[in-house]
């Protein structure tokens, strides 16, 4: 069925007391037998909930994630890094249009949650939460950054809401495209003179405890993530997309001799896993809460150009009206 | 699912949409539906969705969209409240009711034995 251009159900007036039993657990039985819930189809308003809760925050970190590299194209190094850095911003930008489009059918407008976010009042990613200091930040937002979200996108691609599954698919298409262009930044700079290694592991140096805490505190033994996870709004547990991504990444760190920014990281090999120094989680709920370093002046920019290209909008609606 | 269960246009499928086997999507006014032809002699297919308030504008956004890196050499839009669509409670009647096997090649090739036994006869290996 097409993927977005499905059904917006109409907000509940009020919360209903119960799903009906009996449909409830026939929609669990589709679930777990690997079926795909569309747009449109009946669900359980909890999991309708946490399906919008879910794509809402990866549309808004689409859109917020485009900030801190669009800071660098008036200043990167050469005309084909600046063009390649301009389509892997549009690219994001585009991710966002797609997950609003489908956080929509779950029952929210677009203008609704786009101004959710601009007034601080939404969530998005801790990482875009940070600043993109110097040129090497890009690169390390394009290889590991992106390599992040892509262990998570990736698995997702599985989850039960089919209109993100399908988009995810694209998704991920283009994120592999950012990962190979911020290689290439990478090795750029990994060959380069002593300052762009430097450099390069300053960066790294700064963005190892956003990366590590973008998967999450490892997930309790909850009914809400046993939930989740029988949904397939969870497809791996967080400490399982954070072994994934340690194993991939980890690797090309060591492989330029540069070092891992935590000294307490070790390759446990019986468990094939990494076992890390904690980081502080005070710090992730803080972010996460709008209250990162760069968290007020990000938003701030976007209202300055949800005013600024107001006159845009109103254009093109006055011409439709015409 | 239940074989057999097949409904006929106008009947009204047991379905969990509980109603009818097609309707109207039932999308906001603003968005349309994007169908992309990659190549003149492929399909346009449905790729996604635009906002825009007119059909200009939609293909505009389209054309942004959806035609960054990968071939296309046509775009169609269409309001999305405009494409009427089977439901996903209708499902059932896309499955046959009998053994299709007769509708596929696969199922004749007894042609292709006997080419093969006879290029087996032919070619024995003391003749080698």
């Amino acid at each position: 069925m097409p993927a977005s251009s499905m059904p917006v159900p109409p907000m509940p007036e009020a919360q209903p007391a119960e799903d009906d039993p009996e449909r409830l657990a026939r929609f669990t039985d589709r679930i777990a037998a690997g079926d795909q819930i569309d747009a449109g189809e009946w669900m359980p308003e909890n999991y309708r909930f946490e399906a919008l809760r879910l794509i809402n925050m990866h549309a808004n970190s689409e859109i917020m994630g485009a900030l801190p590299e669009r800071e660098w194209i008036p200043r990167a190094p050469t005309l084909a890094r600046k063009m390649a850095l301009t389509a892997k911003v549009q690219d994001e930008v585009g991710h966002g249009m797609l997950l609003y489009r489908v956080a929509e059918t779950l029952g929210r407008s677009r203008d609704e949650m786009v101004t959710e976010l601009i007034e601080g009042r939404g969530r998005f990613h801790n990482v875009f939460h940070y600043p993109a200091e110097t040129w090497a930040d890009v690169a390390i937002i394009q290889v590991f950054v992106d390599g992040a979200a892509m262990q998570t996108q990736g698995a997702l691609r599985s989850c039960s809401y089919a209109p993100y599954s399908r988009v995810l698919k694209r998704i991920c298409y283009e994120e592999d495209f950012h990962i190979q262009l911020g290689l290439d930044v990478w090795r750029a700079l990994a060959e380069g003179t002593p300052q762009q290694r430097a450099m390069l592991q300053d960066a790294l140096r700064r963005w190892w405890t956003p990366i590590i805490h973008f998967f999450g505190m490892p997930d309790k033994v909850s009914p809400h993530t046993e939930k989740m996870l029988a949904w397939r709004l969870k497809v791996k547990s967080n400490e399982e997309l954070r072994q994934q991504f340690l194993r991939r990444f980890v690797p090309i760190i060591l492989e330029y001799g540069l070092d891992v920014p935590d000294t307490g990281l070790r390759w446990i090999e019986a468990e094939q896993r990494y076992v890390y120094t904690e980081p502080d989680w005070e710090e992730l709920k803080r972010v996460g809460r709008n209250g990162g370093p760069k968290s007020a002046e990000r938003l701030a920019l976007r209202q300055k150009f949800q005013r600024q290209h107001a006159w845009v909008r109103e254009a093109i609606s006055h011409g439709a009206a015409a | 699912m239940a074989a057999g269960v097949r409904p006929a246009p106008g009947d009204t499928p047991r379905s969990e949409a509980g109603d009818r086997w097609q309707r109207a999507l039932d999308a906001p006014r603003d968005v349309w539906a994007v169908f992309l032809q990659a190549r003149r002699r492929d399909p346009h297919i449905y790729v996604g969705d635009v906002h825009a308030p007119d059909a200009e504008m939609a293909l505009v956004l389209a054309k942004e969209g959806y035609t960054r890196r990968d071939p296309c050499v046509n775009l169609w839009v269409v309001r999305a409240d405009q494409i009427h669509a089977t439901t996903a409670g209708a499902e059932e009647m896309f499955e046959p009711a009998t053994d299709k096997s007769y509708r596929f090649g696969g199922s004749y090739r007894q042609q292709q034995k006997v080419y093969r036994s006879a290029w087996r006869l032919s070619h024995r290996e003391e003749d080698q």
